[in-house]
């Protein structure tokens, strides 16, 4: 898919239901809200069928007054010149998803990174160690907005 | 005699952050024998938490942390934090102030790449003299750019709306100067490295990225053309002025390592030839819009993606009405190719000998991948 | 202390050992003021400068200063950049492995008092982890401020006292 409004239409008309939303976010970003339920069918689609393989990265935001976190994939194809923008809702207290490492492998680090700063659960992620931070932390995931300091719960 | 009983096990070495090629990082060698079995990258030793720092301060001021990052090419990091301060508070910047963006972009970009080949002479022929090559070459760039900004390195000459200062008076003459100059050191630069012997047996053939792993991967860079897929930011998403210049991206096939150097060689041909068309046919004009340092900036969140010389560098920023920003989600290119550097040795043999020599060419910067 | 007691007592009974105690320990600052040895490791952003500052056009070699890999034979650390947690281990480290006289030196704003970054949850004052010798400041310093923060080190080499309270 090159065209970003093809892109939107096609997708909506054949799997608009499995998501929650499909939207066009700034010129060349579009933007899907995806469900806890058909989250890693979804992915696997985008890779197999539209052609998203170049996996750039990943990352998380927290909403600490809606009481929710939300996870973001930013994906890229060689074909297409938009970029798609994958994210999923989830309650700040059930922090648990499964890993796109098996949809895109280097999805890895991000995941790694994510858990560290904001303490998102991967189930599945084979090498679920500290990337960033030295291994003797004393506890706190700095990126959340109610962090106060190293061990400081 | 009887034959004593030999058995293979895996040794770990630890090429540590005290080496005098590894750069601030610790890399886990799996070793038996000679082979390199496998990679593991730990990273983080440069880790200051810029995400968070970034929270704490006005859109503007966190211009000076941001720049930071990268020290040899703060330029390339710079305009993708200030396009997207752009967006956010909807300025039009003036396009005399484009071109001078990418001339201190395409300069920064020139930096870095000759940075990146003294490392490389150094680790695959022990040629300190190319080294120190560099390091007198590098100081014409960075009088030049003392003269336009005022620093050295970090220069923080972005601000949204345009850049900080005009050109000072013959600037334009100062440039294609060291144009000039830069050329007439270029062929010194292929003669000694890709037309040397010992770099053909040591580089090529090694390390072998093949298209579909590099784009499975995630590499980006010089990394990813040298493996012959034409993705540039530059003319993926044209930022500044580069749909006013005259250039085209640089791929090469052959996909190992004189193939990466190859794409950085003929990186800063384009560069200078950037840099030339620039000095001489820059458009009159003011070279910043209005806009007031402490205005509070619209609720909403924008993407930028530019092209540091090490790869695609993209910068998420939601911001919330107030005057600093809710988040800033960094996306550098350096973590992206630390993750092909580790699954180098699944794909291709590699020796413990070429460990620096891959190193070099994948060309990580570690203050930008761990921020 | 009794070696120093039992020294000035030397000192002041032996006639000449005043004088051959000033000719030995002038020709042993003299010498080792001009070989300071620094270990490589760099460990933050500052490293660029560095690398100017030991090339063509700023040399450091000319007053001694030649980076060197084995941690046993050197003289100085340069801290040169931020300076992390992780890494602050390693620093103290490599630093009680290296052999006396031995000093510090703090090059940049970020490990004297954590610079641009003084709100980040990761980076350490260096002090806090290695006693320091000599601070230079700047965000990145000038060449000419790191080799005149090296010549301070050599004043500071000469005028150590080696034998406690004696002139």
């Amino acid at each position: 898919m090159s065209n970003l409004s093809d892109f939107i239409s096609s997708f909506e008309e054949n799997y608009g239901k499995l998501v929650e939303s499909v939207e066009i976010f700034e010129e060349t970003r579009a933007s899907i809200i995806a469900k806890r339920g058909s989250y890693i069918e979804i992915a696997e689609i985008l890779r197999d069928e539209y052609g998203f393989v170049i996996p750039i990265a990943g990352g998380a935001i927290d909403y600490p007054e809606e009481n929710r976190m939300e996870m973001n994939y930013y994906l890229d194809s060689p074909d297409s010149d938009f970029i798609v923008i994958y994210r999923v809702h989830l309650a700040r207290d059930d922090l648990v998803l499964p890993t796109m490492t098996t949809v895109w492998e280097a999805m890895s680090f991000h995941e790694r990174e994510t858990k560290e700063m904001f303490g998102i659960d991967f189930e599945g992620h084979e090498n679920m160690v500290a990337l960033l931070l030295p291994p003797d932390w004393k506890g706190g995931y700095p990126l959340r907005k109610d962090f106060k300091g190293e061990g400081v719960e | 005699m009887p034959e004593p009983k030999i058995e293979s096990e895996i040794m770990r070495i630890s090429w540590g952050p005290q080496h005098p090629m590894s750069g601030q990082t610790r890399i886990l060698l799996d070793t038996d024998g000679e082979k390199v079995h496998k990679i593991i990258a730990d990273i983080g030793y440069t880790h200051r938490g810029i995400e968070k720092v970034l929270e704490n301060r006005t859109l503007i001021g966190g211009i000076i942390p941001i720049e930071r990052m990268n020290m040899v090419d703060s330029s390339n990091i710079g305009i993708g934090y200030v396009t997207a301060c752009d967006k956010t508070y909807g300025l039009e910047v003036p396009e005399r102030a484009q071109w001078i963006r990418s001339l201190i972009c395409e300069m920064g970009r020139i930096n870095s790449h000759l940075y990146a080949f003294g490392l490389q002479a150094e680790a695959t022929a022990y040629f300190p003299a190319v080294f120190l090559w560099t390091t007198i070459d590098r100081e014409v760039l960075l009088d030049l750019f003392e003269e336009l900004t005022g620093a050295r390195w970090s220069y923080n000459h972005f601000l949204p709306g345009g850049v900080f200062k005009d050109f000072p008076e013959g600037f334009e003459a100062k440039i294609l100067e060291a144009v000039q100059y830069l050329r007439r050191r270029f062929k010194d630069y292929w003669n000694a490295m890709i037309e040397n012997p010992m770099f053909e047996m040591r580089c090529d053939n090694v390390a072998i990225l093949e298209p579909k792993d590099a784009i499975r991967l995630g590499a980006t860079g010089p990394v990813l053309r040298g493996s012959g897929i034409p993705i540039d930011m530059r003319k993926e998403e044209p930022y500044a002025a580069y749909n006013s210049l005259d250039w085209e991206v640089i791929t090469e096939d052959a996909c190992d390592i004189m193939a990466r150097t190859k794409v950085r060689f003929h990186e800063i041909g384009q560069s200078l030839n950037m840099m030339e068309q620039i000095a001489k046919e820059i458009p009159e004009g003011e070279t910043r819009a209005r806009f007031s340092p402490f205005s509070r900036a619209p609720e909403g969140e924008h993407i930028t993606r530019v092209e540091n010389s090490r790869g695609e560098m993209s910068i998420h920023m939601w911001t919330d009405g107030t005057t600093n920003p809710y988040r800033v989600k960094i996306m550098p290119p350096s973590l992206r190719n630390m993750y092909v550097f580790e699954r180098l040795a699944e794909l291709s043999e590699i020796v413990v000998a070429d460990i620096p020599v891959v190193v070099n060419s994948i060309d990580p910067w570690y203050l930008d991948s761990d921020r | 202390m009794e070696q120093e007691e039992q020294a000035s007592r030397i000192l002041e009974n032996v006639p000449g050992a005043s004088l051959a105690y000033k000719l030995v320990d002038f020709i042993d600052g003299w010498s080792r003021k001009y070989s300071i040895w620094p270990i490589h490791l760099v460990t933050g952003c500052c490293s660029p400068e560095f690398m100017q500052v030991s090339g063509v056009r700023f040399d450091m070699e000319r007053l001694g200063v030649l980076p060197f890999a084995s941690v046993r034979q050197c003289d100085c650390i340069m801290v040169v950049g931020i300076v992390s947690r992780k890494m602050a281990d390693r620093v103290k480290y490599l630093y009680e492995q290296m052999g006396e006289p031995k000093y510090v030196v703090a090059v940049g704003a970020c490990p004297t008092g954590k610079g641009p970054f003084y709100d980040s949850y990761s980076i350490v004052a260096i002090d806090e982890y290695v006693p320091v010798d000599v601070y230079i400041p700047g965000c990145p310093p000038r060449p000419e401020a790191i080799i005149h923060g090296m010549m301070e080190l050599q004043d500071k080499i000469v005028k150590e006292r080696r034998l406690g309270k004696i002139e």
